[in-house]
């Protein structure tokens, strides 16, 4: 099973990023996808570099981002319902990018709005770390986060109604929150993927430290964890993946909580392999998000179904705990 | 006293600890005992270095808090009172995390195992097993550290009779072999097997001693409020 798992995984998420290459509009096959990677098929070539393969590439980040950093908010507060967005990032960035669309900056340079919703997610993370004080116990942490989420929910609500008039604002606004892959291209990439993949990585040798954390604050630390540091390091790895995703790919609900507790029942809870596969599953959960939206018809937007798929799935875990 | 152990001076936590001072020997069998809210878990959590205080900790005569927390893992090891499982961590691998500051996942692992009458149980996930067993994890997981001192928090509350006297046969070899184990207890007939008693009562030190010195009838009835005498009762004594 356990090496079962990583094997279906990887190779999970390398057919779901074929599938993505090949569907679309224009349905490619395998053969013209290899010719237009080397750029032998000029329409193929056009559509796999400047659409395709970035908008995969954004998918895959943010999937293994959110996933990744739903793991650690788990272990965190353990508590296998906890979620990414915990601590404000979602709702700062969200804030932060809705407020560079009110101001019309989203027109005029395409880093305007994400560079808005990262700063709004790291000044959110930081004013809950001040109001719950260093050193204070998690779930101190855990109450300061919801409410100034409520709060910044409210302020991105406010500013949505104000700018209702204007049309094309309010609804590139809707559309940001609605989170989405559309039209995603290599500057996306660059925003998100490096930093992603530096976040992912630093994360991996923290799995040991983090079982040990998931049973006990007191019980890790006295078996020789830091941890104050190893808590702080989780929240800012946590913190900069999920504010990485959101300011390119807006809000992206469930993934986060969805991906690491499924992978927990069926690779149990340690962290060594969790994390990893998780990084792995929410790749691909995003992938398949993302190829629902365009095989489907009408307008689906990914968030819309990774939140579809994802909130009867946390219904029926409610469900199924007692 | 044979040689440094462990040592207290003015351990004050606001509202729960009020200078505490003691000290104990190497090679010692301890017991803290007081009534509820004394401040016995606060003590134990104290002297493990996880609660911020007022005074010092030394261990062997070097203070605890100047101890990088990796090499303060390898020696000593605290075992709450309230034990968590959220996750389900398998038997087995919970134990080899008392390896952490070692860095050899599977030693002694295999011993603990056996001594702890866990084998049974190995390959089940935490979230499965009924209090008793899971405290008896976790006092294995503590074991396997193999840390001479052991701070335990009302370790034999969810035992059953069977393994309660195991484990404090297994406490006094550990305190043979030169450990230091400190463990809150509420059965004051069990502290009185022991080698040293500190007794709380609202979070100051009533008295500190040999058994003898410290649970007379007299001390029992101010701090506990109940009257002690001896007498013929029932004796349970592993076979």
């Amino acid at each position: 099973m356990r090496r079962g798992a990583w094997l279906l995984l990887t190779a999970l998420l390398l057919g779901l990023l074929l599938a993505s290459l090949a569907f679309g509009e224009l349905r490619l096959s395998p053969a013209q996808i290899w010719e237009g990677l080397q750029g032998r098929d000029e329409l193929a070539h056009t559509v796999l570099w400047n659409l395709r393969l970035p908008r995969a590439i954004v998918a895959i980040s943010v999937g293994a981002a959110l996933a990744a950093s739903g793991t650690v908010m788990q272990a965190l507060f353990r508590n296998p319902l906890a979620s990414p967005d915990l601590l404000g990032v979602s709702s700062g960035g969200a804030l932060g990018a809705v407020l560079a669309l009110a101001a019309g900056w989203g027109a005029k340079s395409l880093f305007a709005v994400p560079f808005c919703a990262l700063l709004g997610a790291f000044l959110a993370v930081a004013l809950v770390l001040m109001l719950a004080k260093q050193g204070a116990g998690v779930e101190r942490l855990l109450l300061c986060g919801v409410a100034l989420t409520a709060l910044l929910g409210a302020g991105t609500s406010f500013v949505l109604s104000l700018s209702a008039e204007q049309f094309d604002r309010a609804s590139s606004m809707v559309f940001w929150l609605l989170g989405g892959l559309e039209d995603r291209t290599w500057e996306h990439v660059v925003m998100a993927a490096p930093g992603v993949l530096v976040g992912c990585l630093l994360l991996l040798p923290l799995g040991r430290p983090m079982d040990l954390l998931a049973l006990g604050e007191g019980g890790a630390q006295s078996l020789g964890v830091d941890v104050k540091r190893l808590r702080w390091k989780l929240i800012a790895l946590s913190t900069v993946l999920t504010a990485l995703v959101t300011a390119v790919a807006g809000l992206i609900g469930f993934v986060g909580l969805v991906v690491p507790h499924l992978l927990r029942l069926l690779v149990g809870p340690g962290h060594k392999r969790l994390l990893p596969l998780s990084m792995l599953g929410g790749a691909s959960f995003l992938l398949i998000c993302d190829l629902a939206t365009r095989l489907a018809p009408g307008q689906l937007r990914v968030g819309v179904v990774s939140a579809m798929v994802g909130g009867p799935f946390f219904l029926w875990l409610l469900r199924r705990k007692p | 006293m044979t040689g440094f152990g462990l040592q207290a001076s003015g351990l004050s936590v606001p509202g729960r600890l009020e200078d505490v001072s003691f000290a104990l020997p190497k090679g010692c069998l301890a017991a803290v005992v007081g009534p509820n809210g004394a401040g016995k878990s606060s003590l134990l959590q104290a002297l493990a270095g996880l609660l911020p205080t007022a005074g010092g900790v030394r261990w062997q005569g070097e203070a605890l808090a100047k101890i990088p927390a990796l090499d303060r893992g390898r020696r000593l090891a605290w075992v709450p009172q309230e034990l968590r499982a959220e996750f389900g961590f398998l038997v087995r691998d919970v134990i080899a995390m008392g390896r952490f500051a070692h860095g050899d996942d599977d030693h002694g692992v295999e011993a603990v195992l056996d001594r702890m009458d866990l084998r049974p149980l190995q390959h089940r996930p935490l979230t499965r097993l009924s209090g008793g067993e899971r405290q008896r994890v976790f006092l294995a997981r503590a074991l396997a550290t193999e840390a001479p001192l052991q701070l335990w928090d009302e370790p034999l509350s969810q035992l059953d009779v069977r393994h309660q006297l195991e484990w404090l046969e297994l406490a006094k070899a550990l305190a043979v072999a030169g450990g230091t184990v400190l463990m809150s207890v509420h059965d004051l007939r069990v502290a009185h097997c022991m080698d040293q008693v500190l007794m709380l009562d609202q979070g100051r030190l009533a008295a500190a001693g040999t058994p003898e010195e410290v649970l007379t009838p007299e001390r029992i009835h101010e701090v506990f409020g109940v009257r002690a005498r001896l007498g013929e009762t029932m004796i349970l004594d592993l076979p």
